[in-house]
């Protein structure tokens, strides 16, 4: 499997159009993050993708050629659903034996696993005494048994703690560096930004907005602030005389204490950002360089209001 | 079978004989049956006659209990943990995974079935091949019935508290108020309902079924007339029909439920 892609999906729940015409492909070694309000439809794609929602409407390609969610299909992927809990009453190895029994895994892999999520020391422990990031990482630990060429992650970072993040950051790094392919639903846009390839903005039903995190910066174009510090007050000046520059200029003030000017702007968007580092003003003279670009966040909002 | 199926079978049967109140159950009908079995011994000739018709009451109550408690959450508690998207998500058909979840459990129920009479068979001593292994197989059939209602309960229900009511309830109704349904009718009635409706509507119930055929095995139809139930157990043709239509029946309706589900 080196291409995968959804076209066309369509999913109603009686008078809710749960899904409208959504399309998304993968290729190998993308990480891709699927963001939007609750409801938008994100969990939704995933288990359409499963097989576990019939859509209306639509097509699943693998490696262009229209494919159905059958058993062989089933046996390339892994799947971390929302919140899921295990049976309290047996033991993280035991979740483990039974979906390694399952999948025909041998059992030298479950020690491999726990040792990558870091619960080998918790493994012979009833589930009912693991902690929500514990439970978590028992579910990525499950997901991640046969090393699928697809991994579908709803809601991963939900109640994971640094030491699950990073295990989950490994889980995503190792996919990607294998040429694997992982399809991710969150609401931790920013924990993420670094780590996907591409994100799809949901909005009821549709997919509003897609592309890289840097392409969906440009897209929302969002104001990027700017401090900049100087030693001569000349400097300043020269910027209030700049026409451009100077309507981008929104105050300046003397940190008297050090004899140092800061001046902040605020460029429009981040598509002048070029045009803001051509200008010869800046090539010396500075002393101090700050740029404060929105978070993906406030990139998120911005997307959902524009569409 | 696949090989997912198989081991969804021995996950359920490892899984549910670790839950604390099929245990508890378990060993109060293991003490139960014991108890009764030892007091019936001391009855001497009498043995027979006094502990087997003392042991369908108690597996008439105990064994529907245990299966409806193994099987309501079969389908809904995964559902409701948000692993029965996970389940599915393996190489295993619906109707395939609502087969192995009845068989694993169906596993773990006859170990409960086993240890109660298991356990009565120590004290049982000569009695045991006169009332244990006649009650072997029909209390199966009983359990597996229940276990089969409680999985169609648990593939209708969309909260696992719901699932639990409803099975109290199905327990008190085909266990306890039946019967007292049936009398009520025929009171009302004043024998205008014929004898063959009446029959009829006795073994509908598996419960009924049970206790008939249990207690013409001990007592015979004479000892049946005696007790003023005119009533016959159905030839064993029949009796293989309707047994395999509580087992089966709603098994493949919790299956075709679950295949019907747009959404998991």
């Amino acid at each position: 499997m080196k291409s995968l892609s959804l076209r066309d999906i369509s999913v109603r729940f009686g008078e809710v159009q749960a899904l409208d015409r959504v399309e998304i492909s993968l290729e190998v070694g993308q990480v891709c993050m699927l963001v939007g309000p609750n409801g938008a439809g994100k969990s939704t794609l995933l288990k359409v993708l499963l097989g576990l929602v019939r859509p209306e409407q639509g097509e699943l390609r693998i490696d262009h050629q229209m494919a159905i969610q059958d058993y062989a299909f089933r046996e390339k992927i892994g799947y971390l659903p929302e919140n899921v809990a295990f049976s309290e009453n047996l033991t993280g190895w035991q979740v483990l034996s039974f979906f390694a029994r399952a999948r025909g895994v041998r059992k030298e892999r479950i020690e491999e696993v726990l040792r990558f999520v870091s619960l080998e020391h918790a493994a012979r422990r009833a589930v009912r005494g693991y902690s929500r990031g514990m439970r978590q990482r028992l579910g990525l630990a499950v997901a991640i048994l046969t090393e699928p060429m697809l991994l579908i992650l709803d809601e991963p970072t939900g109640g994971l703690d640094q030491e699950g993040l990073s295990v989950l950051w490994e889980v995503l790094r190792v996919w990607r560096e294998a040429g694997r392919m992982v399809l991710l639903s969150t609401h931790d846009i920013a924990l993420l930004e670094r780590r996907v390839d591409q994100m799809c903005v949901f909005k009821r039903g549709r997919i509003c907005a897609r592309g890289t995190p840097l392409e969906l910066r440009e897209m929302a174009a969002l104001p990027i602030q700017i401090y900049l510090t100087f030693d001569d007050e000349k400097v300043v000046d020269r910027l209030r005389t700049s026409e451009v520059l100077s309507s981008w200029m929104t105050e300046a003030e003397e940190k008297k204490d050090q004899g140092l000017f800061q001046v902040r702007l605020v460029i429009p968007s981040r598509a002048l950002l070029d045009y803001f580092q051509q200008q010869p003003l800046f090539s010396s003279d500075i002393r101090g360089f700050r740029m404060e670009e929105p978070t993906l966040d406030e990139v998120y909002e911005r997307l959902l209001e524009m569409f | 079978m696949r090989r997912v199926a198989r081991s969804l079978i021995l996950h359920e049967l490892s899984e549910r004989t670790r839950d604390r109140w099929v245990l508890v159950i378990s060993l109060l009908f293991a003490v139960l049956a014991s108890a009764v079995t030892l007091y019936g011994r001391s009855a001497g000739a009498k043995a027979v006659g006094l502990t087997g018709p003392s042991l369908v009451t108690l597996a008439s109550l105990f064994v529907p209990l245990v299966a409806l408690i193994l099987s309501h959450d079969a389908i809904v508690g995964e559902s409701e943990r948000n692993t029965l998207g996970l389940l599915l998500s393996l190489p295993i058909g619906r109707m395939e995974m609502v087969w192995a979840k009845f068989i694993g459990r169906g596993l773990a129920l006859s170990a409960a079935v086993l240890l109660g009479f298991g356990s009565a068979g120590i004290f049982a001593g000569a009695v045991s091949r006169q009332v244990l292994w006649p009650l072997l197989l029909p209390t199966l059939l009983l359990g597996l019935a229940f276990l089969s209602l409680g999985l169609l309960l648990s593939a209708l229900y969309k909260r696992q508290v719901s699932a639990a009511s409803a099975v109290v309830v199905v327990w008190f109704v085909l266990v306890f108020f039946y019967d007292l349904g049936l009398l009520g009718v025929l009171v009302i009635s004043d024998g205008a309902v014929s004898q063959g409706v009446m029959r009829a509507l006795v073994i509908a119930n598996p419960a009924g079924l049970f206790r008939m055929q249990m207690m013409e095995v001990f007592l015979g139809t004479q000892g049946l007339e005696q007790l003023g139930m005119t009533a016959r157990v159905p030839v064993s043709g029949v009796l293989a029909v309707l047994w395999s239509a509580w087992i089966v029946g709603p098994v493949l309706l919790s299956g075709w439920i679950l295949l019907r589900k747009k959404v998991i």
